[in-house]
């Protein structure tokens, strides 16, 4: 049979963003999909190279927009570990309590985009946006921003939790947790969404660590790598969750993985809140003459809601001299190929929508 | 740009005596031109003052946005689709995948230098009148971006833009607000 190429994108409903995709058809059968990238590209990294220090936090979170703050703290945590800067204590809590709740409203807006990619599943988009406004509300409580939070200082953060902030989390985090077995209940009695995730989209764990995917496609494969357990940061180390992994790799697997770690988040913010010590959480001014970090060179690695991130950072003088992301997106999205091998091109934005991708970390 | 349709008595006579002629030639050949008269009711209507309002009214509690996202602010329009701000109450009915369907387009994000021919392209597809919202602080000039090497300083520079919206990015409430001001430009209460 004759092979034709078909042209996907860069403005199409179901490519979250702008991703053109060329793909090859067989009849029906996918033979080969290539990606054309850098719709979205803007220089972040050539950027940060004329800001200082704390002027680049705005820049780094606009990375991936569904969820900011840990790219924020990401970059932070670099600049920590390049001046040589401890985090309060009690800083570190609230920080975990933030990254958390965003890893929550990352997932829930991941599990709505994925069932709107297939077929207009529209309910369970609209309950996505409704529990992610919620989550999102949370943390315009503590940040006082709704979206892009810059809320990270040196060694600490711009404000500490309001009064009455931990009552109001867990009401919130109890209905979530109600929710998600809403959820779950609705999806996983769907017909259609069974038929579209189940066994689509196969990616063995030798071809996810050959491709060198991180995050929830990875633990879905059957890998057991969190960066949260395997290089514990702040204080992940005394709390106690364990990385989610499933086995059967297919799309349903990326689906089920983001509502167990909805899950998890969901206790691990319980329990920093129970731990939480009294104190200061408050961080160093922006204005601040750091000492010289001139050729000083750092990597930092950070768990995010979609996979690894690395800031690998040469120092100068009150800025970076160089900054390199390694954009967990952008490396997952290299497993499409082998994901949709071989499978029908109707299950293409199916086994997209699963991958999770933010265009505009893949672009930078 | 609002299309203006004035009242022409004249045009409106031409376009029912072409009418008529069209129905009787229709009549006696046997053979019907829907089409054809269609186009001409269409032109009686648009030059007759109340007809030319009611256009006017529907147009403006019908306008439908296009599904169009770049950026940032794209998440913050699918949000303003859905359940908590409810666009549909106020005539946004749904995001439409086509541009040929669309009246609004709401460019949302930053506009990268190879992006500008598809945007271009996606505008030529829409369907006259057709508006433009700028929406968020790099579609209007560039924002936080204006430095950088591959970015257009703002969509206005390349398209003629009817609103605004200021903020990085505006809340849903604000893109509402927005589009309740291109309702009152539509409708011609406001000049703009």
């Amino acid at each position: 049979m004759t092979i034709t190429r078909i042209n996907i994108g860069p403005v199409h409903p179901s490519t979250h963003g702008v991703l053109r995709l060329v793909v090859d058809i067989e009849g029906d059968t996918i033979v080969k999909v290539e990606p054309h990238i850098g719709y979205l590209h803007r220089g972040v990294e050539k950027l940060a190279e004329t800001r200082m220090y704390m002027q680049i936090p705005p820049y780094t979170e606009k990375l991936d927009y569904v969820a900011p703050m840990s790219y924020d703290d990401a970059y932070v945590a670099a600049v920590e570990a390049a001046l040589g800067v401890d985090v309060k204590e009690r800083a570190q809590y609230v920080r975990v309590i933030l990254l958390e709740l965003q890893r929550i409203a990352s997932h829930l807006f991941g599990i709505g985009a994925m069932c709107n990619d297939m077929g207009q599943m529209f309910t369970v988009f609209m309950w996505g946006f409704k529990d992610r406004d919620i989550v999102l509300k949370l943390l315009e409580d503590a940040t006082g921003s709704r979206m892009f939070y810059v809320n990270m200082r040196l060694g600490g953060l711009v404000r500490d939790l309001p009064p009455g902030f931990e009552d109001e989390a867990l009401e919130k985090l109890d209905y979530i947790d109600r929710r998600i077995k809403e959820y779950e209940s609705y999806l996983e009695k769907n017909s259609i969404f069974m038929e579209r995730t189940k066994g689509i989209g196969v990616l063995d764990t030798e071809a996810a660590i050959n491709l060198g995917i991180t995050g929830p496609p990875l633990r879905a494969s059957g890998v057991d790598y969190d960066v949260r357990k395997n290089n514990p940061y702040y204080v992940y180390e005394k709390l106690h969750f364990s990385p989610m992994v499933l086995y059967s790799s297919d799309n349903f697997a990326r689906y089920k993985i983001k509502i167990m770690e909805i899950k998890e988040s969901i206790r691990l913010v319980r329990e920093a809140f129970r731990l939480m010590p009294e104190g200061d959480a408050l961080g160093m001014p922006v204005k601040l003459r750091s000492p010289d970090t001139k050729n000083r060179i750092v990597r930092v690695s950070r768990e995010l809601p979609r996979g690894e991130c690395v800031m690998y950072m040469v120092g100068d003088q009150q800025k970076p001299y160089r900054l390199s992301i390694r954009s967990p997106n952008f490396i997952n999205l290299a497993a499409l190929d082998e994901m949709s091998r071989g499978g029908r091109i109707a299950d293409l934005f199916a086994t997209m929508g699963s991958l999770d991708l933010v265009m505009g970390c893949v672009d930078r | 740009m609002a299309e203006t349709n004035q009242y022409d008595e004249q045009r409106a006579a031409n376009a029912k005596k072409e009418m008529d002629a069209l129905v009787y030639e229709s009549l006696k050949t046997h053979e019907v031109k829907p089409n054809a008269i269609f186009a001409k009711l269409s032109e009686i209507t648009k030059a007759m003052p109340i007809a030319n309002k009611m256009v006017n009214w529907s147009r403006v509690n019908s306008l439908w946005p296009m599904q169009f996202g770049l950026a940032c602010c794209a998440i913050e329009l699918m949000d303003f689709g859905s359940a908590r701000i409810d666009s549909e109450r106020k005539g946004y009915l749904f995001f439409r995948a086509t541009p040929r369907q669309c009246d609004v387009m709401i460019v949302a994000g930053w506009v990268t230098k190879s992006m500008v021919p598809e945007i271009k392209r996606l505008y030529e597809q829409m369907s006259k009148p057709r508006y433009i919202v700028a929406f968020g602080e790099c579609a209007t000039c560039g924002g936080p971006w204006w430095e950088s090497y591959n970015i257009v300083k703002g969509i206005d520079q390349v398209l003629p833009v009817d609103v605004f919206v200021a903020g990085c990015p505006p809340k849903p409430e604000n893109l509402f607000a927005a589009l309740m001001k291109l309702q009152a430009k539509v409708g011609g209460n406001i000049e703009g």
